[in-house]
């Protein structure tokens, strides 16, 4: 019965109620989609970096990462290739050899890293061949490249053209070849196309005296979730020559900055609810105001401080209740809308790129949005309803009865 | 058998810093199944001697005794129980609840003794057919008269049989065919049910009713007699 007369109270001052309860349902919706915006961002940032070259785990010879040269290649490819094919949820891989060279254009050079890969492998492991803006990606034959079109730029190249790419072969000396440019991408990430450029791998290989050696597995897993149980299994089987990375190691700062943006999210929850805590306050103060001889009745017939204090907050929990559902509803139905449209910030497009984000923002629904606005909203309003509920415990019946 | 008593109880206010004697030494035995007014004019103390029985209000002196019970030193959570199960109330302004209707404000003391809701329901019912208020079960106070919501209040006030039924002016807010009809049956719960009532009031159609009369002046019973029914 104490939830009826909450519920009935709520409604007795409806203009009131429906003004707090309005703006929390702003407030919900206004986090909500903050919150969805920035999580699709660093999101986009994060799985454009995976598609784009890292993939979810990397493996190389122990040490590769700290010294990224071609003498640190990988002991035994067949071991590697073996555990890959027997560990549950790896989806697909592919191998690769990397190094930093320079490539030459008859106006200009860049340096950059040079990308040897298996092109129907790495078409399944990256997004690169997706990204082709003009010709076509790498086929398998030697001597083609892949550019970025800000490379190309710089190097003031275009489709057919010729380069020349020089790097440090395994001998010492150094190695080069003449490339023709068959294709040339362009990713979300400005900084990422000025770098990369893609030829076969075996190409690569007679280039730098390798053999058939690689420097290199990207693997892509099934479920992303999986990644560290599988990067651990992947140790185990390979044992102390290898280095496995999960893109966690591999892109620390982006990983923090995901974890961040949650953390950050979280504060603006608390800011939003602590924000609401004067409308509640207010509101409250105004019931309890209001009802001053009712509560000195309800006291009077036996109704015990700690129930007048449940019923205050009560009232508080209810009102809140309702406006964060129906804010949450409108924060779910606004993301997930615009999750499918996407958010065009070309006007901004350029800085976005340079971040590694595209110009269309996708926001993303995620579940700790839902239980921050079902569990700080609520809480918070209860906060806010401390006082008001508290000031109508001190009341004294025989004066509060008198109450005009 | 005595029902409450009353112990050299005074009662002392502080106005703006200047101290008033509501109530000055008031010793009173009344006994279960009274009918008992405490008249008096305005000022003589008559509220405040009802709030200090119906433990609304402490002493500043004294003692009093609920069913041979001290109650003048009793907590907060013990005197709102003791409120709960012993004492009912009918206030001037009605004060029901305005947004219970009558069926849920009659309901009300009998929820917060824990007594299960069909159980409740019943006994209410039970006791809104016996004052022929039926009718106004679904009604909420605004949608009732002034009588209508008196009788509601007395249905509030004996639901739970309390040992005393304390009603501060019950009709000064009737006119007299209405407030006579309200008397009639407190009348009748007092006959037939042995409640015992104890009204303050100037109202001359209470005071005629009374069994026994107490007179207040100046916060000191000044008469206190035994009237033929």
């Amino acid at each position: 019965m104490l939830l009826t007369i909450a519920w009935r109270n709520i409604w007795r001052n409806r203009r009131r109620s429906l003004i707090i309860m309005t703006s929390i349902v702003v407030g919900v919706a206004f986090a909500m989609l903050t919150d969805g915006l920035s999580i699709g961002m660093v999101q986009q940032m994060l799985d454009n970096q995976i598609g784009s070259h890292i993939s979810h785990i990397q493996i190389h010879a122990k040490g590769f990462n700290d010294n990224q040269v071609i003498q640190n290649a990988i002991p035994d490819r067949q071991l590697v290739e073996r555990a890959l094919g027997e560990t549950k949820g790896v989806q697909t891989w592919s191998r690769r050899v990397i190094t930093f060279g320079l490539l030459s254009s008859a106006l200009n050079s860049s340096g950059g890293l040079i990308v040897g890969v298996e092109p129907e492998r790495e078409s399944a492991v990256t997004s690169i061949a997706a990204s082709v803006v003009e010709g076509s990606y790498l086929s398998g034959k030697p001597n083609e490249v892949v550019i970025g079109r800000r490379m190309a730029e710089k190097l003031g190249i275009g489709l057919g053209d010729k380069v020349v790419g020089m790097a440090s072969a395994l001998g010492g000396d150094v190695g080069s070849d003449l490339f023709r440019v068959v294709g040339m991408y362009q990713t979300v990430s400005s900084e990422f196309d000025k770098k990369h450029m893609f030829t076969s791998l075996s190409g690569m290989q007679d280039m730098l005296e390798m053999e058939q050696r690689v420097l290199e597995y990207a693997v892509i897993v099934d479920n992303i979730e999986d990644v560290d149980r599988i990067a651990k299994e992947l140790r185990t089987t390979l044992g102390d020559g290898y280095e496995v990375l999960s893109y966690r190691d591999l892109m620390p700062m982006l990983v923090y900055m995901v974890d961040m943006y949650g953390q950050m999210m979280l504060v603006l929850y608390v800011v939003i609810g602590l924000a609401m805590i004067f409308g509640i306050i207010n509101t409250m103060l105004m019931s309890v105001f209001e009802r001053i001889q009712e509560f000195g009745v309800l006291m009077a017939i036996g109704m015990k401080n700690s129930a007048v204090f449940r019923m205050v907050m009560a009232e508080a929990l209810l009102l809140s209740a309702m406006g964060t559902a129906a804010g949450m509803l409108a924060g779910v139905a606004g993301v997930l809308a615009l999750g499918a449209v996407g958010i065009d910030l070309s006007l901004f497009a350029e800085g976005l790129n340079s971040f590694g984000v595209g110009a269309v923002i996708y926001p993303q629904l995620t579940a700790s949005s839902i239980l921050s606005v079902v569990v700080i909203i609520p809480l918070t309003a209860l906060l806010g309803a401390l006082y008001p509920a508290l000031k109508a415990t001190r009341l004294q019946p025989v004066t509060a009865i008198r109450y005009v | 058998m005595e029902v409450i008593r009353l112990e050299g109880v005074h009662k002392t206010y502080s106005d703006n810093g200047v101290p008033v004697h509501a109530l000055r030494g008031i010793d009173l035995r009344i006994e279960k199944g009274a009918f008992v007014v405490i008249a008096g004019p305005s000022g003589s103390g008559k509220t405040t001697l009802l709030n200090v029985m119906g433990a609304l209000d402490a002493p500043t002196q004294g003692r009093v005794f609920l069913e041979s019970e001290d109650i003048s030193l009793k907590s907060k959570d013990a005197i709102a129980a003791i409120r709960l199960e012993k004492l009912g109330f009918v206030f001037q302004a009605y004060n029901l609840i305005p947004v219970l209707t009558a069926m849920e404000n009659v309901e009300f003391t009998m929820m917060l003794m824990g007594i299960d809701q069909q159980k409740r329901r019943e006994r209410a019912m039970e006791v809104l057919g016996e004052l022929d208020i039926e009718e106004l079960a679904n009604k909420r106070p605004n949608e009732m008269s002034g009588g209508q919501q008196q009788r509601v209040a007395v249905a509030r006030a004996i639901v739970t049989n309390p040992s005393i039924i304390l009603a501060d002016e019950p009709t000064a807010n009737l006119d007299s065919e209405t407030g006579a009809n309200l008397l009639d049956l407190m009348q009748r719960m007092n006959r037939e049910h042995g409640l015992t009532f104890i009204f303050s009031s100037h109202d001359q159609q209470v005071i005629e009713r009374a069994r026994r009369l107490i007179l207040l002046r100046d916060g000191m019973i000044e008469k206190d007699e035994i009237l033929e029914p």
